[in-house]
This record gives C-alpha cells, structure tokens and sequence, in this order.
C-alpha cells in the first residue's frame, strides 16, 4: 500500500517521492521502496546529464552551422583522399607535436577550403602544409567518412607527452584554410623582428598581428627557414642565397629585421633540440603583388576545376509540377570566385545532378551531363543580409521537366550552366552501383 | 595380349587419364612461365632495361607507406581508367623538377613516367598482386591500365623525363582565346632534331605557371608583352622548352590529352625549380637518413660486428660525401617501405647501431639504377637482427642532426598492418 506521509517537507521531488512512501505490514516504513525513489531521481538526473551531453550542437541539413559555433584548431596536413573530401591532419596540442598521429577529417559538403588567399580543393594543398581548421561534431555519425569519436575526446590528454586537444570528436569541416589564407581572411600580418642564418638555413622570430596599427601582446614566434625556403617578391621567385646576394640577408650570424610586414606559408618539419612544436617557414611573401600573384593562380586553377566538376549548392525546396516537371530552388554553396557565380543568369540553361555528401556525382561512366536534369534558371536570387560561411548567399529557382529523387530539400546537388564545358570527370570521382564508394568507410585511416 | 589400338581412346577411362595428362602438361608448362617471369631480387639491383615502362597520372598519396595510386594512359578513354595502385621497391627514385623527391613532393595531377617490376615478394606486397599477365588485358578499351609490374624503380616527372634522356620540348603553335587554348608541340631529343617525332596537342590555361628566369609569369603576361597573341594562332617556330604535365577532364569526347600545368622558358628557370626541390630533398634525407642494404656482415664478439652496406642512389651528390671515413655514424633496421622500426616514439637514434665508418668505396663498373655505386663499411658494437644481408637499413652520419620523426613514419609496438601495409586501403572500383 502506497500511504503519502505527514513528514514530507514541500516540493515537487518530495512530492512525487511521498508517493513511494509505504508502511509494512507492522506499521513501520519500508525503506526498499524509498531506495527505488531515490534511485528513480538518481537515474532521472543522469538522463537529464547524458541528454545534455547529447545536446552538443551538430550541423543540421538545409541550415549553415555558424562559425562561432566551430571549434577551431590547426594542423599539418599529412593525408589526403580528395576524391572523398577526407584527410588528415597532426593537429597542435600542448604536447610534442611530432607523436601526434594523423587525426582524420572531413569536410562537410559546404565546407571551404582555401590556398594562398583563394579557392582551393584538398588535392591543390601540398602535404606538410599547416592549416587553420574549424570544424564541428559530424551531423549525421552513422554516415561519417572518418572514425567517430567521444564528443569530449578534444578534452582528453592523449599521454605519452602529446597532451590535450589532438583528438577533437569535431572533424567535420567548414573551414580549412593555409596560413596566408588565414592572416588576409582575419587581416592579420607577419612581421619580421630577427634572422639568424648559417649555411643559408636558420630561424626567423616573427609576431602574428593585425595588420592595422600594432599588437603589443603579440607573441613572438621563432620558426625555422632553410635552402628551400622560397621568397617571393612582385613577379620574382627567389632563393634565401638570392636574399644574401642582395644583402638583405646576412650569409651568417644574426639581424634585425625591423618588423618588416609579410605573409609566410607555414609547414612542419622534425625539429631537433628537444623542442615540442616548431613549424617551418616554406614561403615568404614581400610584397602585396606576389600575394595576389599567388592568389590569382590558384584562383585560376579552382575555377578551372570547378567548371569541370560544376558548382555545389543544396536544395531549399521543390515545387512539383505534372509529368516530371518541377521548379527547383537551390542555394549555391559559397567560397568560389565571384566570376563562377556571374554564369548562373536568369533564363539561361543549367543542367543539375544529386551528387553524395562528398560532393561525388552520382550518374557513372556516361558522365555527369548525361543523365542531368536539364531546364532553364528562372530566376537567381541575392538572399539578404550578411551570407553565413559556407554559402554563397545566392539561390537560383531551376525549371526542369526530371525530378527525381535525389532532388528533395536539403539534398546536396550540382549545379553548372549550360556554357561551361561538357568535361567528363575521372573514375574515382563519380559512384557507379558501390556502396563504399557512396558512403566511404573509416576503415581507411590506420589506427596507430 | 591387348595392344593399344587407336580405338582404345575412345575408351572414357583413358580419354580422361589423357586429358588429364595433357592438363598437367599444360599446367606445368604455365607454371614454369611463371617461374619465368622477372622479379627484383633481395640484395640485386634489377636492371633497367627488365622493368616495364608507363605512364600516368598520380591520383592517391600514401607518402608514410610510399605507395600511391596512378590512372595510367592507354589507348583508350583515359577517365575511365581506374587508379591503379603502386609500391615503391626501398630502392625506387622519385625525381620531380630533375631532381631527387619524396613522393609527398609530387602534386596530385602530375604526369609521370614509371619504370616497374612485378612484386618482388607477393605475400608481402602493399599492394595488390595482379595476374602476371594483366598488363596485356583490355579495360574500358584501355590496354594495360593495371599492369602487374606495380612495384617502382623510377617515377619521375615530365621534366626529370626529359632531362634524363635528353629530351626538350619544341613548341609549334598556340592557338589562344581567353588566356587558355591548346599548344601543339613534340618532344625531341635537344641535340639534332626527329623528323619522326609525332605532335601532340596539349591544353593550357590561366593557371599555367610560366618561369623564365627567376621570373613566375602567366599567360597573361606572355600577351601583354607580345609573346603569344591574346587570340587566334600563332606559330612558336619550335621553341625549345621543359614542360610539366598534368591531367584535366577534356571536352569534346577526346579520349587522351594532357594539360601543361608549367613551362620552363629557359635553363636558368629550370635549375631554379631543381635547385629548390634539391634542397627539400636533402633536408628530407637529413632528416629520415641515407637508405642502404646490407651487403656483408662480418661478426666480432659480444655484439660487435662490421657491416658493409650499399647506399641506396638518386639523392643529391653533397649528401653522399657527408659519408667519410673514420666518422662517427648511427644504423637502424628499417622495413622495405623505409619505415623505421627502432626506437618507436623515442626517435631512430634512440636504439640505433652506432659506431664508426671504416672505409667508403665507390663499386666499380657501371652503377645501376636505384643504386649510389657507393659501399660503406661500418664497425658497430651493436648488431641486431634487422642487420642482415639484403635487409634495408637507414644510417646518418653523426653530424646529421638528431631529430624525432612523426608518428605516421615509424612503427610503434609491432602492429603487423604498420610492418606490412595492408593492400586494402585501395578501392576496388
């Protein structure tokens, strides 16, 4: 018999818990129910516990992730699968970088990334480079293309002196980008304070601030340079001998180098000394012309790739029409060069494929033009305010008399008007009937 | 008595007993071809001329496994073609720009020439085992795009190509609009010419990287200083270049045409791009150490034991001389993807062998490829089981820095798919 009692203090809890409250046969309570109670709130606060743990914020489809909302981290690239959007990168903790292991990643299919202050894709990123990440939780992990970690295991010390923060669960990313990329997204600047030089290799002790006015807490940073290292100024490509044939540079020994403004790419490479994490300058650049000179190139090539590959963008909705027919309105996905996006104009014809969350299309050998849903752009819509990273901030409404099923919402597609180039993509970079390659497993990443 | 009669083969009994002798007959003489067939020896360098030669297009990177994947050219559609996997053998050269590389230097994209064997041990291959005879299969129209002689010798860029053989360049025409088009040139010994050489059409486009001297110029800057024209033909009178090539999906259902990702106007552009990729290489090998097998081991007492090793060829010619006589040096073990396999986190000097050089010997005759023609001895009071003839080694000269290596470039606590890469990582397509 379940009796409530006098003695109960006021309270919600105490209230429900009255319930549980029961006398034995002899009149005195009997404590196993009042045991279970509190093992009922006990489990009840767990799952209140393990519900908010759930609750960390994952990427939804058909919404871009704020970036505020990324953990960002860097890295050295050592492995890269582009015909998948994976890699993997030895990211920076408190510990001794070189026992990192390679850490996999993916980019989401809206995700960026960039070289040399411009577009980029995995495959235009040499290995060793180091790269600025953000990145979030994988947004659906039955499907994830990379292992699938505890979501406090960035938290986690990884012992053997590599310390925490090397295994962050967040590997989906939005934002991938070099070290040039970085300092012009964030309008930040090198500058140069001293050069100490043997045999043409040596150490540069640099800050990283804005570029505008000065940075009193600026860290100085020393990083290695050697004979490798390339310099590049206007239309020149110089070595560091070339640098001490000028006199800019001393063959030997140490000079001030008077916070001279630049931009390095940054890699890394086995540092000796005993020291944890010291990254390596691979390029400087001197002057404005060489960075854009840099930039324009690579700009260049991703454009030619992109025509070839066509735009990305997802499905905002679909207006079914009779006999096949639909009005399709899509949002292309951002990061490209403003000039791809001037191609899609209203009434011009596009063709549009469903490709995988890798951004692989979907349609086998024949190509991606053949089976494409094919049918004019309605209309192409600048959508307000500030474009979220990631899209373009653009929307194209498509006509076309094939709708099919990998054209619902939220679904990822690709996009290219009609007067880009009818160029058939390599094997590795189309499905044909093969789960694998529609959901690449994790297996590929060695564990060490 | 029964004689044998020509009628008795119509008897099932025999007719089966002579089809299974003529099976076996069959079989063995398929098995002796077998037997026949090359494949690179522990402890012998396979000659050049043995390995079968292709090219193609470096699709997938595994620079900690030194193995990758190419999509080799045939006569057929080369996008149909899948990548089709590779190993380098311990003593395989990778050159880019004409100069000694890893393979983590080389662009995913790039055009490159393979000299291969069949697996020289096929139960330990990190790629897959083909049929010996695959390379005369047809896929996709495409003859021999997976042949089985997926184990490198020499993988080297279009321009390492041509310099190698002697070999240029000789632009005929540029047809142009909007800073992309297509050039047609042929490639030609440099000395003399070849009436005989064939045209080949290749594509550029606003990202081809033109160096002329120190200068990295574009497309653009050709027409704006009157070099190419903005638009239309103009003939190059067989201007002699370097070109490196890379591969684009082409338009207009061409089934093969390769892109020229840069042009070397002049020798000064082209030592420029070698002297850069020398000095990563060599502060690549510093770092890693000088690769060699063991000749030789002759054992002293408690563990001392003087070792003579060939170091492994292709490398920049100032890394070899570090090597002297009577200066301190460190060995290690390694597996035959030159992975080290002493010390773990530690770093290779931890366990390595040291002792000193006793002598350096420059091997008579003809070095061949894969080898430096250089033989050390060594004398070390720690000889282990990785220091065995025909087993791969790495060695440093002591005044080599002493650095730790990554975690992807050394084996840890003996897990067997670190020592022997698992073939499966490849996709089957």
């Amino acid at each position: 018999m379940i009796t409530p009692t006098l003695h109960s203090s006021p309270g919600p809890a105490t209230e429900a818990g009255k319930r549980f409250w029961v006398k034995n046969k002899d009149g005195f309570p009997n404590l196993l129910p009042q045991i279970f109670y509190q093992l009922c709130l006990g489990l009840s606060l767990l799952t209140t516990v393990v519900l908010a743990e759930d609750a960390p914020f994952r990427p939804e489809a058909g919404k871009f992730p704020p970036l505020e909302k990324a953990h960002s981290y860097r890295g050295e690239l050592i492995f890269v699968d582009h015909a998948n959007r994976r890699g993997s990168i030895r990211v920076q903790g408190s510990g001794m970088f070189f026992r990192n292991d390679p850490h996999p990643f993916a980019m989401l299919p809206y995700g960026v990334v960039r070289y040399h202050g411009a577009p980029a894709d995995l495959r235009d990123i040499p290995l060793g480079t180091v790269m600025h990440v953000h990145a979030f939780l994988p947004p659906d992990p039955k499907t994830s293309s990379v292992p699938v970690l505890p979501i406090d295991s960035g938290k986690q010390d990884a012992n053997h002196n590599r310390g925490a923060g090397i295994f962050p669960a967040e590997n989906h990313v939005l934002l991938l980008e070099d070290e040039p990329s970085h300092c012009q997204r964030l309008g930040l600047t090198w500058k140069l304070k001293e050069v100490q030089i043997k045999s043409h290799a040596g150490m540069i002790i640099a800050t990283r601030q804005p570029k505008k006015g000065d940075d009193a807490k600026a860290t100085e940073e020393p990083m290695t340079f050697d004979a490798a290292t390339r310099i590049w100024r206007g239309r020149e490509c110089l070595s560091v001998e070339e640098l001490i044939a000028e006199g800019a540079w001393p063959a030997e020994g140490k000079k001030g180098l008077n916070g001279q403004s630049v931009l390095l790419g940054i890699t890394w490479k086995p540092t000796a000394d005993g020291i944890f994490t010291r990254f390596h300058i691979s390029d400087i650049w001197l002057n404005e012309t060489a960075t854009q000179r840099a930039a324009l190139n690579q700009t260049e090539t991703h454009k030619a790739f992109i025509r070839s590959r066509w735009m990305a963008a997802w499905i905002d909705a679909v207006e079914y029409g009779k006999f096949g027919r639909a009005t399709i309105t899509a949002t292309l996905f951002g990061g490209m060069d403003p000039s791809l996006y001037t191609d899609f104009t209203k009434g011009s014809p596009a063709l549009m494929n469903p490709v995988a969350n890798t951004l692989k299309h979907t349609h086998g050998a024949y190509g991606p033009a053949h089976m494409a849903s094919k049918g004019p752009i309605q209309d192409v819509i600048k959508l307000p305010g500030e474009a979220p990273l990631g899209s373009s901030g653009i929307q194209i409404r498509f006509e076309t008399d094939l709708i099919i099923e990998g054209i619902r919402p939220t679904r990822i597609v690709r996009v290219r008007p009609a007067s880009w180039p009818q160029a058939q993509v390599p094997r590795e970079e189309y499905l044909n009937d093969n789960l694998e390659e529609r959901f690449p497993s994790p297996t590929i990443f060695p564990k060490y | 008595m029964s004689h044998p009669t020509l009628q008795h083969s119509t008897n099932p009994s025999l007719r089966w007993i002579t089809v299974l002798c003529l099976g076996l007959l069959l079989f063995a003489a398929s098995a002796r071809a077998e037997e026949n067939v090359f494949r690179p020896e522990a402890g012998r360098f396979p000659p050049l001329e043995k390995a079968h030669a292709y090219r193609g297009e470096l699709v997938f990177v595994d620079h900690a496994n030194r193995r990758g994947s190419l999509r080799i050219e045939s006569k057929g559609i080369f996008r149909f073609t899948s990548p089709s996997p590779f190993a380098m053998l311990p003593y395989g050269i990778v050159r880019h720009h004409g100069a000694p590389a890893d393979l983590r230097d080389i662009p995913l994209g790039t055009l490159l020439h393979v000299r291969a064997y069949l697996p020289p041990d096929p139960k330990t291959s990190a790629v897959p085992v083909l049929p010996v005879n695959n390379r005369t299969k047809t896929n996709h129209g495409g003859l021999g795009t997976a042949p089985a002689e997926n184990h490198v010798l020499l993988l080297e860029d279009e321009p390492s190509h041509c310099l190698r053989e002697g070999l240029t360049w000789k632009l005929q025409e540029v047809e142009i609009k909007n800073h992309e088009g297509t050039i047609t040139a042929t490639r030609e010994p440099k000395q003399g010419g070849n009436s005989k050489a064939s045209e080949e059409t290749l594509t550029f486009d606003a990202a081809t990287c033109v160096w002329r001297g120190r200068e990295h110029l574009r497309i653009e800057h050709l027409i704006t200083e009157g070099i190419w024209p903005a638009e239309g033909k103009k003939a190059l009178n067989g201007q002699s270049v370097l070109l490196g090539l890379t591969w684009k999906p082409t338009p207009g259902g061409v089934f093969t045409r390769f892109h020229v990702s840069d042009i070397w106007l002049d020798d000064e552009a082209m030592q420029n791009a070698a002297h850069h990729q020398i000095e990563t290489h060599k502060a690549f090998m510093r770092a890693r150490w000088l690769p060699a097998w063991i000749d030789a081991v002759e054992y002293g007492k408690f563990g001392r034991a003087t070792i003579t090793a060939t170091l492994f060829g292709g490398m920049d010619a100032s890394l070899y001389a570090d090597f002297k006589p009577g200066t301190a040096a460190l060995m290690n073990g390694v597996e035959n993807t030159l992975k080290h396999t002493e010390g773990g986190t530690a770093g290779p000097t931890q366990m390595a062998a040291r002792g000193k050089l006793l002598d350096v010997i420059k091997t008579p005759g003809n070095v061949p490829l894969g080898s430096s023609g250089i033989q050390i001895r060594f004398e070390t009071d720690l000889i282990t089981e990785g220091m065995r003839p025909t087993r791969i080694v790495k060695i440093r000269p002591a005044s080599w820095p002493d650095l730790h290596l990554p975690r992807e470039e050394y084996i840890g606590q003996g897990s067997i798919d670190e020592r022997f890469p698992t073939p499966d990582i490849f996709p089957n397509y």
